[in-house]
């Protein structure tokens, strides 16, 4: 395998370009074809190697690294929102005796999700692992929200001791609640839903660039393997001439092998890049979008109960209520009364933007438009209601309205937030499909590769051996 | 009209060219090392232009903080009343928008938001000796002050319903003289541009302190510029773990007693 050079005493060196290859004896033509198929195999091996990397570590950001984080981050989002909720329904209640029942069982629910919201926070300060960046923002969450539960646990023991009719509570406990929901609203919540968006923009940079990646080594492939099958059938075709033989069997396989090898690989990289695409577009980008839109909804449907609680912040909370539908779906209203009308009649075509109106021109897997018009009946259903407890709020019924609100308000919006995981489940299930084919699809190639090319270089030894041992 | 055609002509000959330069894509504002920023040059505290013709405020050491961020070396800063904005973005004026610009659903059928970097709250100035007006609902019946382009009088007579009589004015600048003439009873936009006004004229003006709106204030950036989004992003959230917005807002309000937020806020999203 030595490529041999002029020898120095040879006369034909002089008048030559100084340096240049020049192999003089058959044996050693022969070796350095040899050499040149083998390093061939080697490019080829490498280049294939790179590529399916390039997926494996596409695959591993997207399926098992930050897309799985924002479904967890969006759950930690919709715990800590959900317990401010809570918080302002049991606080709007008070001491009044006809609904005692709902007013305990929205301490529980405030319990429950305290407890998930916890647990989520542990994990996730365990998950950031050695990240400064990641522990920091945990530890200021964890330190947040305890300042939060004390917070809430005096305006919770005030508001008890007032003793007050279902409505605004005494000025005291208001002056407690807004020190929370403002901690929980300015501090808290932002972090966790940048948490989100920061894994959708790791999964978004490392979808483009790997899946471009992945395509551009599908073209190295294929190149590198036309220059292994030019090389081996030109070793044939050399072989052939000067030996008066007709086909060298191992060097006829190793082509067979290169052919099918650079076929296969092709194959698997299109397939790869294939569901990463389907991962990302049909799954991932739909679950992002609708996590976000179940944040913005949970903390949209909290504003409802302190409009109902804060009169002094009311018009704050209707602004920011109809800037929260706007974004989960955009229809051009100036006020309210405009909004709740154009959802109406727009409701049941795809005339809208926002998350709803992207996942609404982008339907792509089965059961998708029916699990959709779920959601979209169930969020007409929860604005209807919403029209109603402002119009009540607004007319001096304030009784009445929290009796809406918590009555079919609160039904409505756990039937809409159902329907919406389930369709949030539904493209989750796309995705979990993409990576576990991926990840099956590379399954072995660590194995494959390397085998596949010791094997084309023993053919290729095989091929030239009999041909050298006729110069011993 | 024969000149004015082939004019067009050559523009859209000229842009289609631009855009093949640029591969198609949208240009970003990630990696450039020249930025042209849109701002306002006439509120005091935010964003205003000195005697001698240099920048200065809150708004003005964001933009500078995030360019620096992003990589820029050279910032050019462009004057843009309300109105221009998105036109501006879209024409490729200026590569992005720092200037009390408020995310609304409408503006972002249009534009791409980075941030907001911070999150103001409308509010409402009188004149010094008006005790008439305590919250957004005693503008019923009051002349106010309304700049095109902005958002702000939307909020009252739209949003709320409030049936107070509009004068227009083309800044709030303009409607702070206004004000202390006489000519309209009040101005409502964001309590951070009121602070500034307020601390600059003394007793001739009152903060009502009762705020009605949350107003995120973003960067606006050319549709499409998803990429230069999430790094605009990353640099506001630096620029509050480092404390320089802390700094920043302090520097620039802390005089006026308004409650100024130091924790980073809750981004729009790029896509």
């Amino acid at each position: 395998m030595t490529i041999t050079t002029t020898p120095p005493s040879s006369p034909a060196r002089r008048g030559r370009v100084p340096g240049r290859l020049r192999i003089r004896t058959m044996p050693g033509r022969i070796r350095a074809l040899a050499a040149l198929a083998a390093v061939a195999v080697l490019v080829v091996l490498l280049v294939t190697t790179l590529t399916v990397r390039d997926a494996r570590d596409g695959l591993r950001v997207i399926g098992h690294d930050a897309g799985p984080q924002v479904v967890a981050t969006g759950d930690l989002y919709f715990a800590l929102s959900d317990m401010d909720a809570q918080l302002a329904d049991a606080l709007l209640i008070g001491g009044d005796a006809g609904l005692a029942s709902r007013r305990a069982a929205a301490l529980r629910l405030y319990e429950q999700r305290r407890s998930e919201a916890n647990g989520a926070l542990l994990q996730g300060s365990r998950l950031a692992g050695s990240d400064p960046t990641g522990q920091r923002t945990a530890q200021a969450m964890l330190d947040a929200l305890g300042r939060y539960e004390r917070l809430a646990g005096q305006a919770l023991l005030t508001d008890q001791q007032s003793n007050h009719a279902a409505g605004p509570p005494p000025a005291a406990v208001t002056a407690l609640y807004r020190q929370a929901t403002d901690l929980m609203k300015l501090d808290v919540l932002p972090k966790a839903y940048n948490l989100t968006l920061d894994n959708g923009t790791k999964v978004r940079r490392t979808y483009e660039a790997k899946r471009s990646a992945v395509l551009q080594g599908r073209v190295w492939v294929i190149l590198t393997g036309l220059l292994l099958l030019v090389v081996l059938v030109g070793v044939q075709f050399y072989l052939a001439r000067r030996f008066r033989r007709l086909v060298n069997p191992f060097l006829a396989l190793a082509t067979a092998g290169t052919l099918v090898l650079v076929v296969v690989s092709v194959a698997l990289l299109s397939s790869e890049a294939g569901r990463l695409r389907t991962a990302k577009e049909d799954g991932f980008d739909s679950v992002l979008a609708l996590s976000r839109a179940r944040a913005i909804s949970n903390s949209a449907h909290a504003d409802e109960s302190r409009y109902l609680l804060d009169p002094g912040r009311a018009d704050t909370y209707e602004q920011v209520y109809l800037d929260k539908s706007q974004t989960i779906m955009y229809v051009p209203a100036g006020n309210l009364d405009a909004y709740y009308t154009q959802v109406d009649q727009k409701i049941g075509g795809t005339d809208f933007l926002g998350f709803y109106g992207t996942e609404a021109h982008h339907i792509t897997l089965p059961g998708q438009q029916e699990a959709l018009h779920k959601v979209l009946t169930g969020y007409q259903k929860v604005q209807a209601n919403d029209r109603t407890i402002r119009r009540l709020a607004t007319a001096g019924g304030g009784r009445a309205a929290i009796s809406a609100k918590l009555g079919a308000g609160t039904d409505d919006f756990g039937d809409y937030d159902k329907a919406l995981v389930s369709l949030t489940d539904l493209h989750g299930g796309a995705f979990d499909k993409a990576i576990s084919a991926g990840d099956h699809g590379l399954r072995g190639w660590n194995l494959i590769l390397p085998g596949a090319a010791v094997v084309l270089i023993i053919l290729i030894l095989a091929g030239v051996r009999p041909r050298l041992s006729e110069y011993r | 009209m024969r000149l004015r055609r082939i004019g067009i002509a050559v523009t859209l000959l000229l842009a289609s060219a631009g855009c093949g330069v640029a591969g198609g894509e949208t240009p970003s504002v990630s990696g450039k090392d020249r930025l042209v920023i849109g701002v306002s040059k006439d509120q005091p505290g935010l964003g205003f232009r000195d005697g001698y013709g240099t920048y200065k405020g809150f708004d003005i050491d964001v933009a500078r903080d995030i360019a620096r961020r992003l990589g820029a070396k050279h910032l050019t800063f462009k004057p843009l009343a309300s109105a221009e904005r998105e036109g501006a973005l879209r024409d490729g004026d200026v590569d992005m928008v720092v200037a009390s610009y408020s995310i609304t659903p409408q503006r972002k059928t249009q534009v791409v938001f980075g941030g907001p970097y911070y999150v103001a709250h409308q509010d409402i100035l009188v004149r010094g000796t008006d005790t008439t007006v305590r919250n957004v609902r005693d503008l019923r019946g009051k002349r106010l002050c309304q700049v095109t382009g902005s958002v702000s009088w939307r909020r009252v007579t739209e949003e709320r319903k409030i049936d107070a009589r509009l004068l227009p004015a083309s800044t709030y600048g303009e409607c702070l003289d206004d004000l202390t003439s006489g000519t309209v009873d009040a101005i409502s936009t964001d309590d951070l541009i009121l602070a500034g006004f307020a601390a600059q004229r003394g007793n001739q003006v009152r903060f009502v302190n009762a705020p009605f709106s949350d107003e995120k204030y973003g960067v606006g950036l050319r549709s499409g510029d998803i990429g230069g989004c999430e790094d605009v992003n990353k640099a506001i959230t630096e620029m509050y773990q480092d404390g320089t917005a802390a700094t920043l807002l302090k520097r620039w309000f802390g005089s006026t007693g308004l409650n100024v937020t130091t924790t980073v806020p809750q981004f729009e999203g790029c896509g």
